[in-house]
């Protein structure tokens, strides 16, 4: 019988077989890449991507350095995201209050919410052209969901005792609002931004591929055109980074606020 | 017929109406950007029976869904061992998990440009892409199915004398199948999400062409039936993963309920 | 059947939170002998029984069944767990028929022996049903049945009735006594209730707070069988009786010490 699950492994052995697995990673790809099997324009090795990561760093591609073309994508980025969650979040919870709310809302939001976000990519064209406005929708698209859906949950279950307890001492619906479900549906709500914010910059990234003229999405297309490889993993790289340390951003509030005792 | 379906269903009939109203007699959106009801009519019969972007309805959402079917299974055939060795044994968890944690990070989208430089904007290109997208999620979930098995299932088993193809099959497998049918359910939106984008950046059919060459031919009523066909298999697919699930698993719903 | 053996057993848990469960414990039990052990919450009582069922292993003496060391768990040492650990996704029968299988027993003999199985604990109709429609103690009799149906050598019962409501609970010790006496076999069952290790056991070992040791054995079943306790059918007529109330009392007092130790 296996007993692996019983033992967990000590902080230097997981560090050491995690050590290999990058390693041999690392290792199988320089090898694909430099024996020839793959054509160099295609494959580059690890040291050329990183290298190529450097140089874009000051040097311009399509129009712009990669920490431009980062900032014109977080900037969207970070509209189309408030956007959702501002509007998300607090109809979200009148929707988990108010009973009609939901009812005439969820089959509009049921009805819209299994398209893609990119899908919204053709309308966004057609309505904003290459205006900041078309990446917006999109990333809204993305990223309304999660933060409306999240923040109904986190009304509508509220456990029934705090809600009792706050119409007994004489809370008027506005304030049960605010003062008991919006505090209640915090981890809720904090989850949610996760999700919206990983859908959105997810979201982002596919509408630049179409309808941008700056942006990382925008180089990686004008890379992939130029068939210069180096430079789209490189971007692919930047997105990454980009994702993980809003991820972590996230992370690091959900974390505070479990700490401070919000459900 | 409950209140909530009463009033979903007003609600829906209203904005028909009000959509019908502003688009004809009123004119109050211009045609040019916003399709009306005649023109999402028209545009479904044209590709539905005449044909748009070289191809018909049914063969576009053919071509769309085969490849999403192809792309997922292959995704989740290798997702779920995966993630269940990687849930199981911590060695394999130690040895693989930063690797992964270097390649999850990259949103599957930004694979496309890669995918396209790699292989084309043929069926290959596609699949590769969904696959990068569909595999976390079940690797992720599976993962999760297994760390969370009670320890104690997994002592009445070794405690049975269980020998472990037994055990993976009849124990390891159903305690983890909640969660990898969560991870199965997440793996499909990505693939259907991602296929969708993968054949609006380049492709030369499927769903995600149609509404492509809507947009350049400026087509507000394309446009509309491209999203909707793109909602509807969306929803359709989800539905009937849940039957699966409710098939496979007539246990989880007591469970849930006690 | 078999003895069990805890020879000079010390067990400590490493890591962070480094502690010793057990200090010296010291403990024979014989063949088809049913012995309870009782002692205050954290005192390592578990962890005796989980040595013997081999999902531990000493860190220092010994543990044996039957004068051989314990090297990991196994049918021939059935445990019955408080959470029942029964496999939702399988029916209640495919549940007891596991063990079984895993033997490689052939299916005629398999479906008698758990056919018998399911009489002998009054599951008559239930065979088809999932754990999760069964009640908390029909689910614990599903447990036992599975654990029977092993023909084991030794049988641990780790705190089996904790999880049942108090009504249940008497149900179940009284159907406990009686398949003991039909079917006897080396019992190791841990408690913290006294009543009902005073109920079901031969001997009592009373179990020091952590790190644990034995700190006194009662012979219950010389009084039993000078008593009569046998003769009542009913639980509560037993407990009524002065010899029980002695011996269960003399048992709270112990504990009470160790209690009032660990509080210090």
């Amino acid at each position: 019988m296996i007993v692996d699950l019983s033992r967990p492994l000590t902080r230097i052995e997981a560090a050491a077989y995690g050590t290999v697995g990058v390693l041999l990673f690392l290792g199988i790809w320089s090898l694909l890449s430099l024996s020839g099997a793959a054509p160099r324009e295609f494959l580059p090795t690890p040291y050329q991507v990183a290298t190529r990561f450097g140089q874009l760093l000051s040097t311009q591609f399509a129009g712009a350095t990669l920490p431009q073309h980062l900032v014109s994508s977080i900037m969207r980025f970070a509209y189309g995201f408030l956007l959702g969650a501002a509007v998300g979040i607090p109809l979200g919870l009148l929707m988990g209050w108010f009973r009609v709310l939901d009812e005439i809302v969820s089959p509009v939001f049921d009805a819209f919410r299994f398209i893609a976000p990119i899908a919204w990519v053709p309308f966004a064209a057609l309505w904003f052209g290459t205006g900041i406005g078309g990446p917006i929708l999109i990333i809204f698209a993305g990223a309304f969901p999660p933060c409306l859906i999240n923040s109904y949950r986190g009304a509508r279950f509220v456990s029934r005792p705090l809600i009792e307890a706050a119409q007994m001492l004489g809370t008027r619906n506005l304030h049960i609002i605010l003062e008991v479900l919006l505090p209640a549906s915090t981890a809720s709500i904090v989850a949610g931004l996760r999700v919206s914010a990983g859908l959105g910059w997810q979201s982002l990234i596919g509408a630049e591929l179409i309808v941008a003229s700056t942006g990382v999405g925008f180089m990686m297309v004008q890379a992939q055109l130029n068939i210069a490889t180096a430079t789209v993993m490189s971007a692919m790289v930047a997105v990454g980074i980009v994702g993980f340390l809003i991820d972590a951003g996230l992370r690091w509030i959900e974390a505070a606020v479990r700490r401070r005792g919000f459900a | 017929m409950s209140r909530r379906f009463v009033v979903g269903l007003t609600t829906i009939i209203t904005l028909g109406a009000v959509w019908y109203l502003v688009m004809m007699p009123l004119g109050l959106v211009s045609p040019g950007r916003f399709p009306s009801p005649d023109d999402v009519w028209f545009s479904f019969r044209q590709v539905a029976f005449t044909g748009y972007a070289n191809g018909l309805l049914y063969q576009h959402a053919l071509q769309s869904l085969r490849l999403v079917v192809f792309g997922f299974f292959v995704a989740a055939g290798t997702g779920v061992p995966l993630g269940l060795l990687m849930g199981w044994s911590r060695r394999a968890e130690a040895l693989i998990n930063p690797v992964f944690l270097l390649i999850r990070p990259i949103p599957p989208l930004a694979w496309i440009p890669l995918a396209i430089l790699w292989l084309g904007i043929g069926d290959a290109a596609k699949v590769m892409v969904i696959w990068f997208a569909a595999f976390v999620p079940s690797v992720i979930n599976s993962f999760t199915g297994v760390r969370t098995i009670e320890p104690y299932v997994i002592e009445a088993a070794r405690m049975l004398g269980t020998p472990r193809y037994r055990f993976v099959a009849e124990v390891l497998i159903p305690a983890a199948a909640p969660l990898i049918f969560t991870g199965l359910r997440l793996s499909l939106q990505a693939s259907w999400t991602t296929l969708v984008a993968a054949e609006l950046v380049g492709a030369l059919y499927g769903l995600g062409r149609v509404l492509n060459v809507a947009q350049q031919d400026i087509y507000p009523g394309m446009i509309f039936i491209g999203m909707a066909c793109v909602a509807i298999f969306g929803w359709a697919m989800t539905r009937l993963l849940a039957e699966v699930e409710a098939r496979a698993l007539p246990w989880i719903q007591m469970a849930r309920a006690s | 059947m078999a003895a069990i053996t805890f020879d000079a057993v010390r067990k400590a848990f490493g890591g962070k939170i480094g502690f010793v469960a057990l200090k010296c414990v010291d403990l024979a039990i014989a063949d088809q002998e049913f012995v309870a052990i009782v002692g205050p919450s954290g005192c390592g009582k578990t962890t005796s029984l989980r040595l013997v069922a081999g999902f531990e292993f000493p860190t220092a003496g010994s543990v044996k069944v039957d004068g051989r060391r314990v090297s990991g768990p196994g049918p021939d040492r059935a445990v019955v767990f408080q959470q029942f650990a029964l496999f939702p996704w399988k029916t209640v029968f495919d549940n007891i028929a596991l063990g079984l299988r895993n033997k490689g027993i052939a299916k005629a003999e398999r479906n008698s022996r758990v056919a018998k199985a399911i009489t002998l604990m009054n599951l008559e109709g239930y065979e088809a049903a999932f754990p999760h429609q069964l009640s908390g103690g029909m689910q614990q009799r599903v447990a036992i049945a599975r654990a029977y149906v092993l023909d084991p050598d030794v049988l641990l019962m780790d705190e089996p009735f904790g999880s049942l409501d108090a009504q249940t609970r008497t149900t179940m010790q009284e159907e406990l006594v009686r398949l003991a006496r039909l079917i006897p076999r080396t019992v190791l069952f841990v408690t913290h209730a006294v009543e009902e290790a005073v109920y079901l056991a031969d001997r009592v070992a009373i179990m020091t707070r952590r790190p644990g040791r034995i700190k006194e054995v009662i012979d219950i079943r010389s009084v039993r069988v000078a008593e009569k306790w046998d003769q009542h059918e009913r639980i509560e007529d037993v407990m009524d009786l002065e010899s029980f109330i002695h011996w269960r009392t003399h048992i709270w007092r112990s504990l009470r010490e160790e209690k009032s130790a660990q509080e210090r």
